[in-house]
């Protein structure tokens, strides 16, 4: 049990959550989310997140269109299907309980 | 200095230095690897080559001439490479395993194969593996915990070889590591002969002079004259002493391995540091890791055994409801299921069978192998010269060289994992093999024809210079050259020593028989094969077998000589020694030594030895023991019967035909040499009782001499069926070193 393996975990957990709700601002690029988890603090690697994105889309919770761009090949844009918003909205609902039930716990110790 | 190509890479062209070139491909075949499993590998890996296609155009735009190895590594870096992504993914499968209701929806992923494992190939899991990942990887095949197929494995008894087989013959998961697998090249640049060296020197990160060395070992002892010097001495044809062995492994390596050719490949021989240190350490860290894991599993069972009893409670509960409900979408589902679940099964099934078979024919190869490379300085002992000489080496080369040799090509390939298929050399595999095949076939027919016909029969009277003595011990003629120390234990020929032109064999069998007069006898038959009957005569005319009677010694050739030109055809020697009743005769133990040696190709009556001379049988007997010769034959000075029968089994068979007293009576009291004795006092009444005892003895006589009648004819037919049993015996002498060398290949592999 070392803190790397714990931390990495925690921020895992939440990682479709982030994603599933920088979607939901509107259509973003990939890096567009790299670059808001970045600025966020939150900082994952690209590799990872394309197979998330795809798993995502083939879970129909996104879906995506070709955005012609002028600094290379074509962009896939994403954005959340109805099916994703439900889905985003249960782990809305999840988070919050969680959080707050954390912050409840953790917060006898301040 | 570098040289920049242009490449069309998502659709705009690029341009871009050849090693960086080399490096982005690498990468993204090592994505490939990674995602190999993954339902959407091939979108993943397009978008991913969208995005560095787009940060190539930012950094061309910016002012750069062309894409550098700086600009790819520093791509790779924020993408991650898969080892980066592995890290991420055991997270996911801990929190698999802690999290509680959460993940439901993971589950439901992994059963629609979402991640990983759809169906597609067997692998072994090495993430998740105990020991080489086998159980695990069927349990993520069928979905099921691995827990189960481990307890399958170590309950069924076949679990330890099947798992070894299926270790070996499934592949792994987790192939690469860093991107940046390394592999097993020739290196064309520092080679002195093939490269092989200082390609091994490269993938271990030692001086090439290491394995060079190693090599030349073999060598330098040749010229320090360490060990032996017979160039195919078969115990050391691996070892430090002259041998060809490290030349033939050379020349395998020399084959199996590719040359790097291309700057990636060439990577790929260097890869990354693989040091002998850093292999002692993963070594070890293997070891501790096995332990910690079983452990690990011990204690994720006890948990899991605790929650199932919890759980199955449960389960009954909610599930009784919704059961019904199910059942119809389940029966549905698992129809399919099913079937995919046999037909995987099946194919398991199938590998281990064809592994199994695979394993025995290696064994065997490998056993016929030794053997025939163990009887191959034989050949101009049976071969003559020309075209079955060549048909030998044909045999040995083709038909057996070539499969021992195209499978270590195999188990190499496998285990430096080289994955360019060369349909050539496979080609010439077989049809080497099939003209090895040829060879065989001609050869045997061939020298089957040499074996053909037998010679004449002509049994030679050998007259004794003292016929009448007492007793008769039969001993061998003091010959120096039975002491000589054959350099080879499994030829036949060798064990009275050979040199190079002649072999003595102990084709020489010692009959004992009853001799019809009151005097011993000997006699003599010479036998052999040939192509034709005269050839055969002529063959018997050049045996030689020396006989010499010193008093009660009778020396005897323990071996006859057998020479390359004459050849060796069956050369035998029969001498029949017919013992008086009453005599003595002991032959020396030294007969029971070495070996008879007769080859049979499909070609007479195998057993027309024993039948040439029928009239007068003649009796088991062991060496180094003295017999006394009775009327109803040969017993030890004990009083039992040479063939160690016991009286019981004769008197059974006796009483079958007409009722007679038991026969030991007879024989045990019974003394042929007590010939009535005439006494000192000869008076008529003594006369007349010797007389009545004479009658009487002559009527037992009589009665005995039935019985004994009986009795040989009942031994004779006795012994038949024990000289074929021997015949046998002989005939599949051979199979017990064969067992042992299989014995010692099976370690052998089982060890690789």
């Amino acid at each position: 049990m070392n803190i790397d393996n714990t931390a990495s975990q925690m921020r895992k957990g939440v990682l479709e959550f982030c994603i599933l709700s920088i979607i939901k601002l509107g259509e973003a690029y990939p890096s567009d989310i790299i670059d808001i988890m970045k600025s966020a603090n939150l900082n994952i690697l690209e590799g990872t997140l394309y197979p998330l994105l795809t798993r995502l889309k083939n879970a129909e919770f996104l879906t995506y269109r070709w955005v012609e761009s002028n600094s290379g090949p074509p962009r896939k844009y994403f954005s959340l299907t109805e099916k994703g918003a439900k889905f985003y909205e249960e782990l809305e609902a999840t988070w919050l309980e969680l959080a707050g039930a954390v912050e409840t716990i953790t917060g006898k110790n301040k | 200095m570098k040289k920049v190509i242009n490449i069309n890479f998502q659709g705009t062209i690029v341009p871009i230095e050849e090693s960086s070139y080399e490096l982005l491909q690498q990468y993204i075949e090592s994505l490939r690897h990674y995602f190999a499993n993954e339902e959407g590998r091939d979108e993943i890996i397009n978008d991913i080559e969208s995005r560095i296609s787009e940060l190539f155009q930012e950094r061309l735009k910016a002012g750069s001439t062309c894409i550098t190895d700086d600009d790819v590594n520093a791509i790779i870096k924020n993408m991650g490479r898969p080892a980066d992504f592995e890290e991420a993914d055991k997270g996911d499968n801990e929190s698999d395993k802690t999290a509680g209701a959460g993940n439901a929806k993971k589950s439901e992923n992994f059963f629609q194969g979402d991640w990983s494992w759809k169906g597609k190939r067997l692998y072994r899991d090495e993430n998740n593996k105990i020991l080489g990942g086998v159980c695990s990887g069927i349990a993520a095949y069928f979905g099921i915990d691995p827990v189960i197929v481990r307890i399958l494995f170590l309950v069924s008894g076949i679990g330890v070889l099947a798992y070894a087989i299926l270790w070996i013959f499934v592949p792994g998961s987790n192939m690469l590591e860093n991107g940046v697998r390394k592999r097993l090249y020739r290196n064309p640049d520092g080679k002195i002969i093939g490269g092989v060296c200082s390609g091994i020197g490269s993938y271990f990160d030692v001086n090439p002079w290491l394995p060079r060395f190693i090599f030349l070992i073999p060598f330098i002892s040749f010229f320090f004259r360490w060990g032996h010097i017979g160039p195919l001495t078969f115990p050391n044809f691996l070892s430090f002493s002259f041998s060809p062995g490290s030349f033939i492994i050379y020349i395998i390596l020399w084959l199996v391995i590719p040359e790097a050719n291309t700057t990636s490949e060439k990577l790929e021989m260097k890869g990354e540091k693989v040091d002998l240190n850093s292999i002692k350490n993963s070594v070890l860290k293997e070891m501790k890791e096995v332990g910690v894991r079983v452990g690990k599993m011990g204690q994720d069972v006890g948990e899991r055994m605790g929650k199932m009893g919890a759980e199955a409670g449960n389960f009954a509960k909610e599930k009784g409801a919704d059961f019904g409900k199910e059942v119809h979408f389940a029966a549905r589902r698992s129809s399919g299921m099913l079937g995919k679940v046999i037909t995987t099964i099946f194919k398991i099934f199938m590998y281990f069978v064809l592994g199994c078979i695979a394993l025995a024919i290696i064994i065997a190869l490998f056993a016929i192998a030794i053997v025939a490379i163990g009887l191959f300085p034989l050949k101009n002992f049976v071969l003559t010269e020309g075209w079955q000489t060549i048909l030998a080496w044909g045999t040995l080369i083709f038909f057996i060289g070539v499969p021992v040799i195209g499978i270590i090509t195999f188990i190499i390939r496998r285990f430096a994992r080289v994955k360019t298929a060369n349909k050539l050399m496979r080609y010439s595999f077989v049809a080497l093999w099939i003209l090895g095949i040829v060879c065989f076939v001609s050869l045997i027919t061939s020298v089957g024809r040499d074996f053909r016909s037998i010679s004449s029969l002509n049994e030679q009277q050998i007259p004794l210079t003292n016929p009448a003595v007492k007793s008769l011990e039969v001993v061998p003629f003091q010959n120096l050259n039975y002491r000589r120390i054959g350099w080879f234990n499994l030829e036949p020929f060798g064990t009275f020593g050979s040199t190079d032109d002649t072999a003595f064999i102990g084709n020489v069998r010692i009959r004992i028989t009853k001799s019809p007069t009151d005097s011993f006898q000997l006699s003599i038959i010479k036998m052999s094969n040939g192509r034709s009957r005269r050839f055969a005569d002529t063959l018997v005319s050049l045996i030689s077998f020396n006989a010499q009677q010193n008093d009660s010694l009778l020396m005897l050739d323990r071996a006859i000589t057998v020479n390359t030109t004459d050849k060796f055809r069956n050369q035998y020697v029969e001498a029949t020694i017919a013992v008086p009743v009453g005599h003595y005769i002991k032959v020396d133990k030294n007969f029971g030594y070495g070996n008879r040696v007769r080859y049979r190709f499909f070609t007479q009556d195998p057993d027309w030895y024993y039948y040439n001379n029928d009239n007068d049988h003649d009796y088991d007997y062991n060496y180094g023991v003295k017999y006394i010769m009775k009327q109803d034959g040969l017993y030890t000075m004990d009083g039992n019967r040479s063939d160690g029968r016991d009286d019981d089994w004769n008197n059974n068979s006796d009483d079958n035909n007409q009722t007679s007293p038991p026969a030991n009576d007879q024989g045990g009291t019974y003394r042929y040499d007590k010939n009535p004795k005439i006494d000192s006092l000869k008076n008529a009444q003594e006369k007349q009782i010797q007389k009545m005892q004479a009658a009487v003895d002559s009527m037992k006589q009589a009665r005995e001499k039935e019985v004994n009648h009986m009795r040989d004819s009942l031994n004779k037919a006795k012994d038949e069926i024990d000289k074929k049993i021997e015949n046998l015996n002989r005939r599949t002498a051979l199979i017990p070193n064969c067992e042992q060398k299989i014995a010692d290949n099976y370690t052998f592999i089982m060890y690789i």
